[in-house]
């Protein structure tokens, strides 16, 4: 057998050019991070409409002419925030949902503390999730409105769903974890095998950093050496800077989970998988899925390694709906909604969708009192650019102007 | 009685010179006490101006000089051993436990030793349950543990009794912890090595790439499968849900401690304002069920 030679000599020139670059670099990305950065997540100009407890309902302004008869609300998981949605101007679902004209709410669950710990899945599910849904219902004087839920949120929209078809006229979950049997994704694996009790009675909620080392531990070799290597080779490209803060401030930036919510959610689904079985009860009544008869679209990652599509896709076999859809695409868990790439396949295909199912809704009758909102509030109220809501709801937070910034091209999922 | 005489009599000589050195240090202590006060023996003697604190000080020291001095003389520590059977049998069965844990690690060391060199299968973790902490964790259970259970007495069993759980309970998450960050450890071992080889076979076949951005790509992707084999694996599954149950275990007992702390404290212990929050939780459920009832 022949010895190959070993570019030796080529190895060294390229690890001195190298380390030429990274002088400059050095230079250029010290600039750049001592420099104005544009790292401020959702801009997209909103209302806060509905409040109760730390739970808000924010109301996008329009962009547009509404387009849609049903307005569609948003509900995101207990995990992260919803600011997802809304990473920066020209990279936003919620931009794109404006443009196409409907007329969007979407749930703020807030930071629980201490005393939030003791609220459930029933609390958030026929409690805070019911009564935005009465409100909305209420201020556009409808039986029904449109639902999309987002993780966790999505099967909080099932359940919902379910629980109230009555409600709800078109149901799209994305990203949903219903099947909690399987092994393909690692948070099911681990999952089986917490004591949830233990930690929950220690630690009341579940702590957000102990969650995100979790899913930092989900795939350490990309989350916590390969993304900070690529963040050190764009120091110094001023946009990458800062798509990349801003998605890491999204990243950290999580709520603690209420500890009764992790009990059950771990206890029934990722130990029981009751609700594919028909098995879960919620507030005393049992989440049939064959109850969720309204069109339902259901849209996962193909590469989505917390949710895999062996957890969602089985869904539309068991509801009691005629008109069902699954979308599979190539991306993984957040992939769908930061990239400018999947936003155009996803956001533009949940529009059209909603706008094929767009009939004039009944008119409700009249609202009824629990509708109303939990916590009258009125902080910050700039009433003077948007259409108000109703007489009994006061918009709660000041709107977010929107600066005039290019869309910056997105980081890496 | 089991009295081990050539034993006993190199434990009493080797406890000799510790005590004599022992009792240097207390007699060092205390002329250097003096000294600060500034004051001989001979002055201090009736002095009334000398405080409390001071002069029990001075007795205290002084005290221990004389324990050590006496238990220093050969005669008396053999006296000390053979008025007490069960002294030297604690010593000679903690100096065992010792002994025999610290020979069954080397063992397994040895035995880890003696495994390197052999071929890296890439993706395979089978030896993950030969490890040192796992058995360190056993030794501890099994005799170490035991000195923090000890039955406490008096007036104050209840806070020593929870401030031993805590160590013991710290311990454990200590060398649960130790387990999980050395399996967490063990995908960089693998890919090393694994990169080694490929690289090797590469350079023979010519295929050595000078970039360097391409070794270190091919390496990322090699350590992403190792922990993705690594994370389905039982092993891992089972040292962590035992790791997250540890600090379950030691936050509790901690929390235990603290309670007792803040009782001193005009604060509100987490257990009431836990209490307070699950009654005003309750409460508002009842008030919109009362709600919901009044509207329809």
């Amino acid at each position: 057998m022949t010895q190959s030679k070993i570019p030796v000599d080529l190895i060294l020139s390229k690890l001195v050019e190298e380390s030429e670059k990274v002088q400059s670099r050095a230079k250029k990305g010290s600039e750049v991070l001592l420099g104005e950065l544009d790292t401020e997540l959702a801009k997209t100009p909103y209302d806060v409409v509905y409040q109760e407890d730390r739970v808000k309902l924010k109301h996008y302004r329009p962009r547009t002419e509404t387009r849609y008869h049903t307005p569609l609300l948003v509900v995101y998981a207990l995990i992260n925030r919803e600011t997802m949605l809304d990473l920066q101007p020209g990279r936003s679902v919620v931009e794109r949902f404006l443009d196409a004209g409907i007329d969007l709410y979407m749930i703020d669950w807030g930071y629980p503390t201490r005393k939030d710990r003791f609220f459930g899945l029933d609390d958030h599910i026929n409690g805070y999730m019911d009564n935005v849904i009465d409100f909305i219902r209420g201020q556009h004087e409808i039986d029904k409105i449109n639902l999309m839920g987002i993780c966790m949120g999505g099967t909080f929209s099932v359940i919902y769903s379910a629980l109230h078809p009555e409600k709800i006229k078109n149901l799209v979950t994305t990203v949903t974890p219903t099947n909690f049997d399987t092994k393909k994704g690692l948070l099911h694996v681990w999952m089986e095998h917490i004591d949830v009790d233990r930690v929950v009675d220690t630690f009341g909620n579940l702590p957000a950093d102990v969650m995100n080392f979790g899913f930092l531990l989900l795939n350490p070799a990309r989350l916590m050496i390969d993304k900070y290597v690529g963040f050190m080779e764009n120091l110094d490209n001023q946009q990458f800077v800062e798509n990349f803060v801003r998605m890491d401030k999204w990243i950290f930036d999580s709520p603690d989970l209420p500890g009764e919510v992790f009990r059950e959610f771990v206890k029934y689904c990722y130990q029981g998988n009751m609700l594919l079985n028909n098995k879960l009860e919620i507030g005393g009544r049992q989440v049939d899925l064959k109850k969720l008869t309204m069109p339902l679209l259901n849209i996962y990652g193909k590469y989505d390694h917390l949710v895999p599509p062996e957890a969602c896709e089985t869904l539309i076999n068991h509801v009691g709906s005629g008109d069902k859809k699954n979308i599979c695409l190539d991306t993984g868990h957040i992939g769908i909604y930061v990239s400018s790439k999947y936003q155009e396949a996803f956001a533009p295909e949940i529009a059209n969708w909603l706008k094929e199912r767009d009939k004039i809704p009944k008119k409700k009758a009249p609202r009824k009192k629990s509708a109303a909102p939990r916590k009258a509030t009125g902080v910050n109220a700039d009433t003077s650019k948007k259409k108000p809501i109703a007489n009994k709801s006061k918009p709660v937070a000041k709107p977010r102007p929107a600066k005039s910034k290019a869309p910056s091209e997105p980081t890496k999922p | 009685m089991n009295d081990n005489t050539e034993g006993a009599f190199d434990i009493t000589s080797a406890l000799d010179t510790w005590m004599k050195s022992y009792n240097d240090l207390w007699g060092n202590m205390a002329n250097q006490w003096e000294t600060i006060l500034g004051q001989s023996p001979a002055e201090k003697k009736g002095h009334v101006n000398i405080s409390t604190m001071q002069s029990g000080m001075a007795a205290l020291l002084k005290n221990w000089q004389s324990i050590t001095t006496a238990m220093s003389t050969p005669e008396s520590a053999d006296a000390l051993f053979k008025g007490s059977s069960a002294f030297p049998e604690v010593l000679l069965k903690l100096a065992q436990t010792s002994v025999g844990s610290f020979a069954e690690m080397q063992q397994n060391i040895f035995q880890r030793l003696g495994r390197i060199g052999d071929s890296v299968k890439a993706y395979e973790f089978q030896d993950i349950d030969e490890n040192i902490f796992r058995m360190w964790t056993d030794i501890y259970e099994k005799e170490f543990r035991q000195f923090l259970q000890v039955p406490q007495l008096g007036l104050l069993r209840g806070y020593q009794e929870k401030i031993c759980q805590t160590i013991d309970k710290f311990n454990l998450f200590q060398a649960n912890l130790s387990e999980f960050l050395r399996m967490l450890g063990l995908p960089f071992n693998h890919s090393l090595q694994v990169m080694q080889e490929k690289m090797s076979k590469m350079a023979e076949e010519g295929k050595l790439s000078e970039d360097i951005q391409a070794h270190y790509r091919m390496w990322i992707k090699v350590l992403e499968g190792h922990f993705m084999t690594l994370f389905q694996t039982p092993e891992y599954v089972e040292v962590l849900a035992r790791t997250i149950n540890s600090l379950a275990d030691f936050s509790a007992a901690k929390d235990a401690v603290f309670e007792d702390m803040l009782m001193a404290f005009p604060v509100a212990k987490k257990t009431e304002v836990d209490e307070m929050g699950r009654e005003l939780y309750e409460l508002k459920k009842r008030l919109r069920r009362l709600e919901q009832q009044s509207d329809r």
